[in-house]
């Protein structure tokens, strides 16, 4: 019962006072940044990443994972009552959310979709707490080869497979990469990129990027383009549920689960997958009546389970961030990054080095889920107020908070001009459909994954044979090349399904 | 109605910008020293690998432009043409931010980040914007939300953000 007992030491740490005050503001703070437009979990964490350099380390993470978890639950309210789809973690929910919305059922799809949130969030974070000890013990057998080819599989799961386009998504994990190289070379010490800038020799900082790219170019985005895009508002109804409502939901959350939370223990990241996934399944299972209210009045089910699904997947997400150090998403990279901070090295290790903040981490989570269920059934009409701030000075105060980011990282008003610069590269991206997750992806994991392949090539006195060589190395590149290939087949099989649907 | 510039050109641009930071980081990698020790392969390797991906990419990128436009390219959302002026307020206000944050402090200078921003911003939305009222208006809530978030950040979180006075309050 060595897990039990680490667990409880987790929750003993995990309750003290002002480790729960952080899991609460950090909840709070992740619902609102979900609910506003125009900054996301991702951006949320990088603005606050300065707080490493004083708060101590385990509260600092659970604040961050309120943050991260928070955002999820918040996201589903402003897809549910805004007519205008936000971020893909929630797009599917939004296509039945918003039909329920129309007719009147705002109120139980914002209850299921948090229920489910809860549900999902509550049994992931079980699997978490199952499972990560032992895959880290199985990581702790992996040597530099197997590490890169996983870091490889997160890059093109990241490119390759979750955007519209390979070449798109190569482009800007490329760029991400070649950001990641400026500064000193971690096995030589040699400078790279430094151009004699003595302030490129530390690197380039994730929080200037990360700000950047999602908080500064949105804004500059929304002035520039979408000034005059209309909302419209759906009206909020009573949160409840009937019993009808609860029986078709509870099947769905379940399966949502289920096909969620895999998809994140492996390093595949993304949403997308398994949240069409769900919606697929419910659709197909469903029957009569039900199946009618698909793409019409708005089923519950087409909530239920792709909400599930996107929270189960959020959450076993940390899996592999904690036990192999792989983020597969923006906002997991970030938190490698804060981890980084610290000088953490997320990895196998980390379960016997610092066992005391993994499990007080994980124990937070279940505190947090109870405390998002708590901050969004019963008082879901405050954070629906947020959607009523105006747009001009929503994006303007942005820009403040990214000024605390880029600029509290290191106190250089040079910083901020490049804040500006990755801001316009940010626009042109969005402009021209390039993803911009690999971008940090890439620049986060990218160094560590050069580490581990000239490790590796030297493991194999300098031939790259030894990526072949070893049987765990030549599963893993079967794997990468399958995961290049399954999405796409997934996805054509869905997008003709709905197309003969709506035809 | 205007119409939006031919995005061919423009994807062709992105393309050839794609291939000069190609160029630019094969030209930096050549004074990279390859020393690889025991390894198979030194500090310069990783950066080789990415010029010559880049430039691969941008090659692929200008014959995607040239072949009738980026394939499954999502439409993006909004208007088909910038808005130029709310494009030079925002960056006005970001500008003025990172001339000013040193010499007038945080609380001051986001203040006339968020209110150079907000006239953009309000111009692209169709608001009333530049009138003595709403200047006001816009300047108290630039330091309404700038001055609890200097408090909070200095005095709860000890992070170093520039005052005017040396007291962590203004």
């Amino acid at each position: 019962m060595d897990i039990l007992n680490a667990l409880m030491q987790g929750f003993a740490t995990a309750v003290s006072p002002v480790n729960l005050v952080w899991a609460l503001v950090g909840c709070a703070l992740g619902t609102a940044v979900g609910v506003l437009p125009g900054i996301g979990p991702a951006v949320a964490v990088a603005m606050l990443l300065p707080i490493t350099a004083k708060v101590e380390v385990t509260a600092s993470m659970i604040f961050f994972a309120g943050i991260y978890y928070g955002a999820m639950y918040g996201g589903s309210t402003t897809s549910i009552l805004l007519n205008t789809p936000g971020e893909t973690a929630t797009m599917v929910t939004a296509m039945e959310g918003n039909r329920m919305a129309k007719s009147g059922r705002a109120g139980a799809a914002l209850a299921t979709a948090a229920i489910g949130s809860f549900v999902a969030g509550t049994i992931a974070t079980v699997i978490v707490t199952l499972f990560a000890p032992y895959v880290a013990e199985f990581a702790v057998k992996l040597g530099p080869p197997e590490y890169f080819l996983l870091m490889v599989l997160a890059f093109t799961t990241v490119s390759a497979v979750l955007g519209q386009s390979t070449l798109r998504g190569m482009t800007a994990l490329l760029l991400g990469l070649a950001i990641g190289l400026i500064g000193l070379d971690q096995i030589s010490g040699q400078a790279r990129y430094t151009y004699g800038i003595p302030e490129l020799l530390d690197g380039i900082e994730i929080v200037l990027v990360a700000v950047g790219l999602f908080a500064v170019a949105e804004v500059l985005y929304a002035a520039m383009y979408e000034g005059r895009v209309q909302e419209t508002q759906n009206r909020l109804t009573r949160v409840h549920m009937t019993g009808r409502d609860w029986k078709r939901s509870i099947p769905a959350w379940l399966r949502g689960t289920a096909i969620g939370a895999p998809f994140g223990c492996i390093p595949a990241g993304g949403t997308e997958i398994p949240t069409f996934l769900s919606y697929a399944a419910e659709k197909k299972l469903a029957k009569g009546e039900d199946l009618a209210e698909f793409g019409h009045k708005g089923a519950i089910e087409g909530v239920a389970g792709p909400e599930a699904a996107n929270n189960a997947t959020v959450t076993t997400a940390l899996i592999p961030l904690l036990t192999l150090g792989i983020p597969t998403s923006n906002t997991t990279a970030i938190l490698l990054g804060a981890f980084q901070n610290y000088g953490i090295n997320p990895g196998p290790q980390l379960f016997t080095t610092s066992a005391a903040l993994v499990w007080a981490l994980i124990a937070s989570l279940y505190i947090g889920n109870v405390m998002l269920l708590v901050l969004n059934l019963p008082m879901v009409g405050l954070w629906v107020k947020l959607l009523k701030i105006p747009k001009p000075q929503l994006y303007a105060g942005i820009l403040i908070f990214a000024t605390v980011g880029a600029y509290g990282m290191r106190q250089s008003a040079f910083d901020l001009v490049l804040l500006y610069g990755v801001g316009l590269l940010g626009v042109l991206m969005r402009r021209y459909d390039f993803p911009t997750a690999p971008v940090v992806v890439g620049m986060i994991l990218g160094p560590l994954a050069e580490a581990q392949m000239r490790n590796a090539v030297s493991i194999g006195e300098g031939s790259f044979l030894v990526f072949v060589q070893r049987p765990m190395s030549l599963v893993m590149i079967v794997v990468i090349l399958s995961v290049l290939v399954a999405p796409r087949i997934l996805r054509a099989t869905f997008r003709r399904e709905h197309a003969a649907d709506s035809g | 109605m205007t119409q939006a510039p031919d995005p061919r050109w423009l994807q062709t641009l992105v393309g050839l910008a794609v291939l000069l930071l190609a160029l630019t980081l094969g030209a930096g990698a050549v004074s990279i020293p390859s020393g690889a020790g025991y390894g198979g392969v030194g500090p310069n390797f990783l950066p080789w690998v990415v010029a010559a991906g880049l430039a691969v990419s941008g090659i692929m990128i200008v014959r995607e432009a040239r072949t009738g436009g980026f394939r499954n390219m999502e439409q993006p959302s909004g208007a088909p043409r910038a808005n130029w002026i709310a494009f030079a307020w925002v960056s006005a206000g970001l500008l003025a931010n990172a001339a000013l944050i040193t010499t007038i402090g945080f609380i001051l200078s986001c203040a006339v980040c968020y209110l150079l921003a907000v006239q953009g911003l309000r111009g692209a939305a169709g608001q009333p914007a530049m009138r003595p009222r709403t200047l006001a208006v816009d300047l108290a809530t630039g330091v309404a939300i700038a001055a609890p978030v200097f408090w909070t950040f200095t005095q709860f979180l000890a992070i170093n953000l520039p005052g005017i006075t040396g007291t962590g309050w203004l």
